[in-house]
């Protein structure tokens, strides 16, 4: 009843930045900066091509950043995509071998990985084992389970359909010149591109607009109020690891397409790409946190972060430092805006 | 305070209620009725057993034994969900609010408001949230913000809002005033008041003998998980009341007092 002081004005009128706008907006600054220096140095980054290649470069990062989004917003966290990823192309990869068409067989290679997200789910919710425990051990059994149904040797020759979803573009324009080589006028839009646009949109309508995100929040922000509301906390958990390993094993076969060739051995390390994709775009570990559009913005700054840095000539050692010190700055600057 | 008259079958009834934790039985036999338009105090030590009860009539845990009827007819309560189904709403000492989240989403939690396609319904869920706690507390604003921003009293007003706006048949108040100042605490007393006018039954969990004397019909006293006393709140005094609640008896002169006719 201390507020008699406040104007009358409705809440909405009012205009400031919520602590997590600041964020974003820090963000996407320190994006902004990344592009000016990098194009600064050299000519050829600020380029229609290079810019389509940081596209479909980020394109992996950022569905699985979506994934792990969700998943860190109900507290939790998932470090098993790396390895679903690679069961999930494995899985794709060997249902095409067997001769079952490309559509299917990727759609069986997504279902595995939404089955290692629903077993993470269960043991999470049912066992009452903690999420790092338990998706380590995902990413143990997956990777292993990789390994084992190749014997560890790659899955080539999968025919030309397989590599559409990686290499394949929208809007292509070709000029023929008569020479071998036709004119390339517009490189078209990659569809891991499109595809990375339609899943952040899904996820960021799913997170905001239906019930199941609004009890992600609830979860992740206090399970007990969640649960004592009613919110059926298990469902919801879930729901988010599911989702989590669904987009990891799609991941995978854009991963896999673009190589046309099924690594078993591809992923690794790729959780942690995700979850600082994740962090740097506003995500809280502590749960209740986070964004997509943080996310994807996340997902570019590390993206033009290691091509503006390749293409510098950095090695990709130097690379691991730089981001890892900017996952901790990062989190830094997200601590102090929580102190204030 | 108008003695109450009780009509019909009770509202709720709690029977033989059993809860042990290990070798500790928190609740021990235990039996209690609510009737339509009553306020029924629960008192009782820290540890005494009542929050356990109380939790148990909402879901939020499941007894060992026993059996809980809502309008004559047993009810199995096995999560909160279920205990709103029959009406029961509860607002819970720790308030159980999602920090993060602002005053409307918290007021719906669990039972959003959507449109025609299922999408969440903000704007709705915003003017009727609005109405509610403008109700409670005139100057309530801020509704935008997360509920972690506001005042103790502000975000108490939410938690009686949530209980208040489904419509609720069996009001569960755990300390519902610990965190207001006077004028708010004032207005729970009226609200309280005016919930039971409508025929709500409501179990009061206080501290607070004032409160008590002023607000309940009857009191129930636990101590050391059992039920010591029952009473209608014109039998007794404040001192019987603190007797039961710290010796778990009634003061010897008690039965002699209450026998004569009282001038």
């Amino acid at each position: 009843m201390a507020d008699f002081d406040r104007s009358d004005a409705p809440a909405s009128w009012t205009f400031k930045f919520s602590a997590g706008s600041l964020h974003k907006l820090s963000a996407l600054l320190t994006l902004a900066v990344l592009v000016f220096a990098f194009s600064f140095g050299n000519d050829a980054f600020f380029t229609v091509n290079n810019g389509l290649t940081i596209l479909l470069q980020t394109s992996v990062i950022g569905l699985l950043g979506i994934g792990l989004t969700m998943v860190i917003i109900t507290g939790g966290i998932d470090l098993s995509v790396g390895s679903v990823l690679a069961l999930s192309g494995v899985v794709t990869g060997l249902s095409v071998k067997a001769g079952i068409p490309v559509a299917p067989s990727m759609a069986l290679g997504v279902l595995t990985g939404a089955a290692c997200g629903a077993f993470n789910g269960f043991v999470i919710t049912k066992m009452r084992i903690t999420p790092f425990v338990a998706t380590l051990g995902m990413m143990l059994i997956a990777r292993g389970v990789a390994l084992q149904l190749t014997g560890a040797a790659p899955i080539s020759r999968l025919g030309e359909a397989f590599g559409t979803l990686g290499n394949g573009s929208l809007f292509r324009i070709v000029e023929e010149t008569g020479g071998i080589f036709p004119k390339v006028v517009f490189p078209g839009i990659p569809y891991p591109v499109i595809l990375l646009a339609i899943v952040a949109v899904a996820a960021a309508y799913l997170l905001r607009r239906r019930k199941t995100g609004r009890h992600i929040y609830a979860t992740g922000s206090n399970e007990e109020a969640a649960r004592l509301s009613g919110v059926l906390v298990d469902r919801t958990k879930i729901c988010a690891y599911t989702l989590s390993g669904a987009l990891a094993g799609l991941a995978g076969n854009v991963l896999m397409s673009r190589l046309v060739t099924v690594q078993p051995n591809e992923g690794v390390m790729y959780e942690l790409d995700a979850i600082a994709a994740a962090v740097i775009g506003g995500a809280s570990l502590m749960g209740g946190v986070g964004n997509i559009s943080g996310t994807m913005i996340g997902a570019f700054i590390i993206g033009v972060l290691r091509n503006g840095l390749n293409m510098a000539g950095v090695s990709a050692f130097i690379q691991q430092i730089v981001i890892g010190f900017i996952v901790i700055l990062a989190v830094y600057v997200d601590q102090i805006r929580n102190r204030r | 305070m108008t003695p109450h008259t009780q009509s019909g079958p009770p509202l709720v009834q709690m029977i033989d209620i059993e809860k042990h934790f290990g070798g500790i039985r928190a609740v021990n036999n235990v039996s209690l009725d609510l009737y339509p338009g009553e306020v029924v105090g629960v008192l009782g030590h820290n540890g005494a057993g009542k929050s356990c009860l109380m939790r148990i009539l909402s879901g939020a845990m499941m007894p060992n034994e026993g059996t809980i009827k809502v309008n004559g007819h047993s009810a199995h309560i096995q999560n909160p969900h279920d205990a709103r189904e029959f009406g029961i709403e509860t607002i819970y000492q720790t308030l159980a609010l999602a920090d993060h989240l602002n005053a409307p989403a918290n007021l719906f939690l669990g039972r959003e408001l959507t449109n025609r396609f299922g999408d969440l319904d903000d704007a709705r869920m915003m003017s009727e949230s609005e109405r509610v706690l403008r109700r409670l507390n005139p100057n309530f604003k801020n509704l935008n913000d997360p509920v972690a921003s506001l005042s103790g009293g502000q975000r108490q007003v939410i938690a009686i809002a949530r209980a208040i706006y489904f419509e609720a048949k069996i009001l569960i108040m755990d300390e519902p005033t610990a965190a207001l100042g006077p004028s708010e605490t004032a207005m729970v007393g009226e609200l309280i008041k005016q919930l039971r006018t409508e025929g709500i039954g409501i179990l009061l969990v206080s501290h607070d003998m004032h409160d008590v004397f002023e607000l309940c019909d009857r009191v129930v006293v636990m101590n050391k998980g059992r039920v010591v006393g029952a009473h209608h709140i014109d039998q007794v005094t404040k001192d019987d009341v603190l007797s039961l609640i710290i010796k778990g008896e009634l003061p010897a002169d008690w039965s002699a007092r209450n026998l004569e006719p009282q001038a």
